[in-house]
């Protein structure tokens, strides 16, 4: 059993050393980095000393806070949990954003550093989605963590206006959505903005920002349309198929016109003379005997012809929509909202 | 303009399709049979003419001017012939899709004036046309002759015009036009008051001819 718990100490202390290795690497300090490797020697005692006497020299704020991180990790291998917790306060008060990874370090730490963060009062995370909507129809998000309950104002301070986006006693993940309009509705002028969140509790305050860009462009308009999906325009002719009709008109017309002729001749003057009627009634059977073995002449189809103008009006209709829709479209104004890096 | 110029100015425009047919106009041959009186009496001719046929919306104009020479028949008494020039015009409008109603005027006056009757006389009737094919139109037409005038005197209380037409479109703005008129007069006089005796007056009549659509 003593090779396994040995072997355990060692899986801990080496997982408590890998963070601040990994912060160790930067430090330019000499006390800073003499302290580190304290550290990564398993020399707490070395640590605690030669990082106090750091923290007693000018160092920068990454220096300060990497100082006090080495000893908030040495106070927890020692299981000085307090200490520990005050040492990692000293950390997010130089470094708000700092995070730790709970799969990289040791419980004890991690708890520390977690009971250390919810003992100040900080916001954190602070992130500004990219988004392009247009004006008054949709909203930036905006997230932060607020460490502790506090009373929490958010605004968005430019040059063409300053706005606040929302206010209220929050703690921990806040989500907020801001439509980007100024009180009378209008969209927010373009411009630079800086996304400002403050935090009161008491007298403890804490403020987070992020400069955002906005910017404002033409919604696109619909373009109109000349069919509508799924339906087709259908011939408005239609080839009837071949048929006696023609010679039958020609031969009926021409029979009217013969039979009209006998029966108006009169006995005195004699049978008239049928070289005319011949001629013009001939010309005209042959006609529509070559008619008849002619493809017929295409003819209007009344029904597609009503459908049609059905799908003309329907087509037309939607235009005028769509022409409605782009009036008000012209009117309004694509809002595009980008983070700016700090 | 020279006449080459001129005929190939026509054929162009002969052979150019038409947008939109509204007007053709074009010459005619004519062929007639005319009788009068009794059968002893009947002349043979032909001539030439010219016709003209516009139409706007339901409303359509037709109008033709023939000259025919008659010559008088095989068997016929009578022992010269005379020259007639007729004029016909009709005015219609389509009430239905296949008819249409019609008014018009006949004239025919005969050179030399007393060796045929000249007549003037208005019509009233109707026709039926179809288009049997592309560009191929039948008509047959019926009109009363009212109210006749002959140069001789005499009254026809029944007087009537049958016709049949056609119309073809050869080419582009080119038609060939035929049409049948049979015209058939029950005149009747009353010479020097001994009482009325019948004087009917036949004429068939055939037109075939090109037309140019404007």
């Amino acid at each position: 059993m003593a090779p396994l718990r040995y072997l355990r100490a060692v899986v801990c202390l080496a997982g408590l050393a890998v963070p601040v290795v990994a912060a160790g690497q930067a430090a330019q300090n000499a006390t800073v980095r003499r302290a580190q490797q304290a550290y990564d020697n398993l020399e707490y005692r070395q640590v605690l000393t030669l990082a106090r006497a750091a923290l007693r020299e000018r160092l920068t704020g990454a220096e300060r806070a990497r100082a006090y991180e080495l000893l908030g990790f040495t106070y927890g291998a020692m299981d000085s949990i307090l200490k520990a917790v005050d040492a990692f306060k000293q950390v997010v008060l130089i470094d708000p954003e700092r995070q730790l990874d709970p799969n990289r370090v040791s419980p004890k730490a991690y708890s520390a550093f977690d009971v250390a963060l919810r003992q100040v009062l900080l916001v954190r995370q602070l992130r500004v989605d990219s988004v392009s909507f247009v004006g008054g129809q949709g909203a930036v998000p905006i997230r932060f963590t607020v460490t502790q309950p506090a009373r929490v104002v958010a605004r968005a301070i430019g040059t063409g206006a300053t706005v606040v986006i929302d206010s209220g006693a929050w703690n921990g993940q806040v989500n907020l959505r801001w439509p980007a309009r100024l009180p009378g509705g209008d969209p927010v002028p373009a411009g630079a903005y800086t996304v400002v969140v403050d935090a009161r509790l008491g007298q403890n305050t804490f403020s987070a920002s992020q400069p955002i860009r906005v910017g404002h462009g033409r919604v696109d308009t619909l373009p109109s349309i000349t069919s509508l999906p799924g339906y087709q325009f259908l011939p408005e002719t239609e080839i009837p198929p071949q048929s006696w009709r023609p010679v039958g008109l020609a031969f009926l017309y021409t029979g009217g016109a013969l039979v009209g002729t006998l029966g108006l001749e009169g006995s005195s003057l004699g049978s008239s003379s049928k070289r005319e009627l011949g001629l013009v009634g001939g010309a005209a059977l042959v006609t529509g005997f070559v008619m008849m073995l002619r493809k017929p002449a295409p003819r209007p189809a009344e029904a597609n012809i009503l459908y049609n103008r059905l799908l003309r009006d329907q087509i037309a209709r939607r235009n005028q929509d769509i022409a409605k829709e782009n009036v008000a479209r012209r009117q309004q104004v694509q809002v595009t909202v980008t983070p700016v890096p700090k | 303009m020279t006449r080459p110029a001129l005929g190939a100015l026509l054929l162009a425009l002969a052979l150019r399709p038409a947008t939109g047919q509204l007007v053709t106009v074009g010459p005619q041959f004519v062929l007639a049979d005319y009788r009068e009186v009794a059968s002893g009496l009947k002349y043979r001719g032909s001539g030439l003419g010219g016709a003209l046929w516009a139409r706007r919306d339901r409303l359509s104009a037709e109008a033709a001017v023939v000259r025919v020479s008659f010559d008088p028949a095989a068997g016929s008494a009578a022992d010269s012939g005379f020259t007639a020039t007729q004029v016909d015009v009709w005015v219609a409008y389509d009430v239905a899709a296949y008819a249409s109603v019609e008014v018009g005027v006949l004239h025919r006056s005969a050179d030399p004036e007393f060796d045929a009757q000249s007549v003037g006389a208005v019509r009233v009737g109707g026709r039926s046309f179809y288009a049997i094919g592309p560009g191929a139109t039948v008509v047959f037409r019926a009109d009363y002759l009212a109210a006749p005038k002959f140069s001789g005197g005499g009254r026809a209380a029944v007087s009537l015009d049958l016709g049949l037409g056609l119309d073809v479109r050869l080419a582009g703005r080119l038609h060939g036009t035929a049409t049948y008129a049979f015209t058939r007069m029950n005149r009747k006089t009353n010479p020097g008051g001994t009482g009325e005796i019948d004087a009917p007056i036949q004429e068939t009549e055939a037109r075939v001819g090109l037309a140019l659509a404007l």
